[in-house]
């Protein structure tokens, strides 16, 4: 019996590694658009690898996991300090159902990639971030921007879980730091 | 076992640096070493290293639960009087184990003997788990290695089904070390990767980051609350810290858990050797203050007189270990009554210590291995090797890529 794993994620990038996926994973051809329209002009001068087909179906899938998936928040001051001023509402007036006292960023694009022997090309939404990036539902990954072509790792397009009906994230109020730490005794804290 | 020299990957330091494998060479000395490496068969690995190893972890728990009952032990292991409810509780409740390692003195021959127990803050997971791995494919690829070679490390799987059985899907995560420490960073990084393939959020936050909220949770740099913390920092510290008087009320599960204070600490290895005396894979251990003065002449504690008269070797031929060390600090080898050996970093020169009988590490073409047996749950899943010129094992030795070959 093999003795070894199959596959291990091979690298280790930093400290940004914990807001980034895809390490030595599949590449997936990835192009992002701030809207629908701008898919589909883009499909219509054939400057798109993607249909305007592929632009509805895309966009429908990154509106359903918006409404599933987008990050809850419980004020919308804690929904702006992650996302930037204006760029939150209601989750009723952002998904039109819900409650007004969620409070979810608005949909500030949708990456759209194709996976070689899937049919149909695969979506996420965009969201703002406070520091004028951009970034995906769990918050784990951070794009430069809301339009152009990219290669992403496959694994960003897996679904995110599900945000609907989960209590929303608040923020501690935090009254001290530095607890830990302090008895340190070496530099390194391995064996 | 054998040592078998062999050419290295072409480019593989500049593959490494791309990977973020910073510290393959360590203060211009090389850390990552695969100009040779060892060869095992499978039986070695199986039958001297993977079983053992387990059986080793099955001994190590049935310890704890002795310890956590006894406050003698627990004042002998140095655990702060204030948290040993703490330390109790997390095992009656059963807290949850991810990871250790086992360093392990063999030779191909001969039970493995146990030199101590990381089980705590193992780190090196990166090099065993991913970057060990990424070589013996590469080396079977290049047709140095052949292609039913195989290695001992389904680390990186056995870490992904570990979390994924212990935390429901979309579980947020959060993972801290000191700043600055590249080794320690990438141990937790690679544990990161484990837990994100099964499912989980993983976060990272400098340990000296983490705050307390209002209400006595902990919360991260961007102060989100912690759930669950996996801290590469060590239980003999954090129990002295100032935010450990709130462990008992944040309602933060942490990893490893607080019972691991009482198996990452030296003061196992006499409890083992007491209950399990004669065990093929146990070197004699004692507490130093039990037979101090039976080393220069005199006699032992009472308790322990029986056990130390059946070594009657161990007096003139041991090794003092402090409670506490990481990376062979504070160590000093004695042989015929003479310290013969004491590593250079004496950080640790003031904690309570332990002696245990000297178990010289085999040499091969010049340099010592030491077996690092890792363990995830309570299986045996992978070995990562290091090896020094020196007899005490610190941080600047290698590491040495290992196979499989039947």
């Amino acid at each position: 019996m093999r003795k070894r794993s199959h596959r291990v994620a091979l690298c280790i990038v930093g400290a940004a590694a914990f807001s980034l996926a895809g390490c030595r994973e599949e590449e997936v051809d990835a192009q992002a658009f701030p809207d629908l329209a701008s898919c589909q002009a883009a499909a219509r001068v054939g400057s798109s690898a993607f249909s305007e087909a592929d632009c509805d179906t895309a966009f429908a899938e990154a509106q359903q996991i918006h409404v599933e998936s987008a990050p809850r928040y419980d004020a919308l001051e804690v929904c702006e300090a992650e996302h930037g001023e204006g760029a939150c509402g209601s989750e009723q007036q952002v998904t039109g159902g819900g409650t007004g006292s969620i409070f979810m960023p608005l949909l500030a694009g949708y990456l759209i990639g194709n996976m070689l022997g899937r049919g149909m090309p695969m979506a996420q939404p965009l969201y703002r971030s406070s520091d004028g990036r951009f970034t995906n539902a769990t918050g784990a990954t951070s794009y430069s921007g809301n339009s152009g072509r990219t290669q992403v790792g496959a694994s960003q397009f897996e679904r995110p879980p599900t945000t609907v009906g989960k209590p929303p994230m608040s923020k501690t109020t935090v009254t001290s730091r530095g607890g830990f730490g302090g008895s340190a005794t070496g530099r390194s804290f391995g064996g | 076992m054998r040592k078998v020299d062999m050419p290295e990957r072409p480019g593989w330091r500049e593959a490494a640096a791309e990977l973020g494998f910073t510290f393959a060479d360590m203060h211009g000395e090389p850390y990552w070493d695969e100009s040779s490496a060892y060869e095992f068969t499978l039986r070695e690995i199986e039958d001297d290293i993977e079983d053992p190893a387990a059986e080793l972890h099955g001994l190590c728990r049935e310890a704890v639960a002795a310890i956590v009952a006894s406050e003698e032990l627990m004042t002998r292991l140095a655990i702060p009087e204030p948290h040993w409810d703490l330390v109790a509780e997390s095992w009656h409740r059963n807290a949850p184990e991810i990871y250790g390692r086992f360093d392990l003195a063999y030779d191909g021959t001969g039970p493995a003997k146990l030199l101590e127990y990381n089980a705590d803050t193992p780190t090196s997971l990166y090099e065993s788990a991913s970057f060990q791995w990424g070589w013996l494919e590469e080396q079977i690829a290049l047709g140095v290695l052949r292609p039913t070679d195989d290695q001992f490390n389904s680390i990186h799987e056995a870490l992904v089904d570990r979390f994924r059985t212990l935390f429901a899907p979309g579980t947020d995560l959060h993972f801290a070390a000191m700043a600055g420490n590249p080794e320690d960073y990438a141990t937790v990084e690679a544990m990161g990767w484990a837990a994100r393939e099964a499912g989980l959020g993983a976060h990272y936050t400098d340990l000296e980051k983490i705050g307390l909220s209002e209400d006595g949770q902990f919360a991260d740099a961007e102060d989100r609350v912690i759930g669950t913390l996996f801290k590469l920092y060590p239980w003999e510290d954090l129990l002295r810290d100032p935010f450990a008087a709130h462990l008992a009320g944040a309602g933060c599960l942490l990893l490893e858990p607080a019972w691991k204070a009482v198996v990452s600490n030296k003061g196992l290895l006499p409890v083992l050797w007491q209950m399990f005396e004669g065990h093929p894979n146990l070197l004699p251990a004692f507490f130093l203050a039990d037979v101090e003065a039976a080393l220069s002449g005199g006699s032992p504690a009472p308790a322990v007189a029986a056990s130390f008269a059946r070594v009657p070797h161990l007096a003139r031929e041991h090794v003092v270990k402090p409670l506490f060390s990481r990376e062979g600090a504070s160590i000093s080898i004695v042989e015929n009554g003479q310290v013969t050996d004491a590593s250079p970093d004496q950080g640790y020169a003031g904690h309570p210590k332990i002696v245990q009988a000297y178990q010289p590490l085999p040499v091969f073409d010049g340099f010592r291995p030491v077996i690092g047996a890792w363990m995830v749950g309570t299986a045996c899943c992978g070995v990562g090797i290091r090896e020094d010129r020196g007899r005490i094992t610190q941080d600047l030795s290698r590491f040495k890529p290992h196979y499989i070959r039947d």
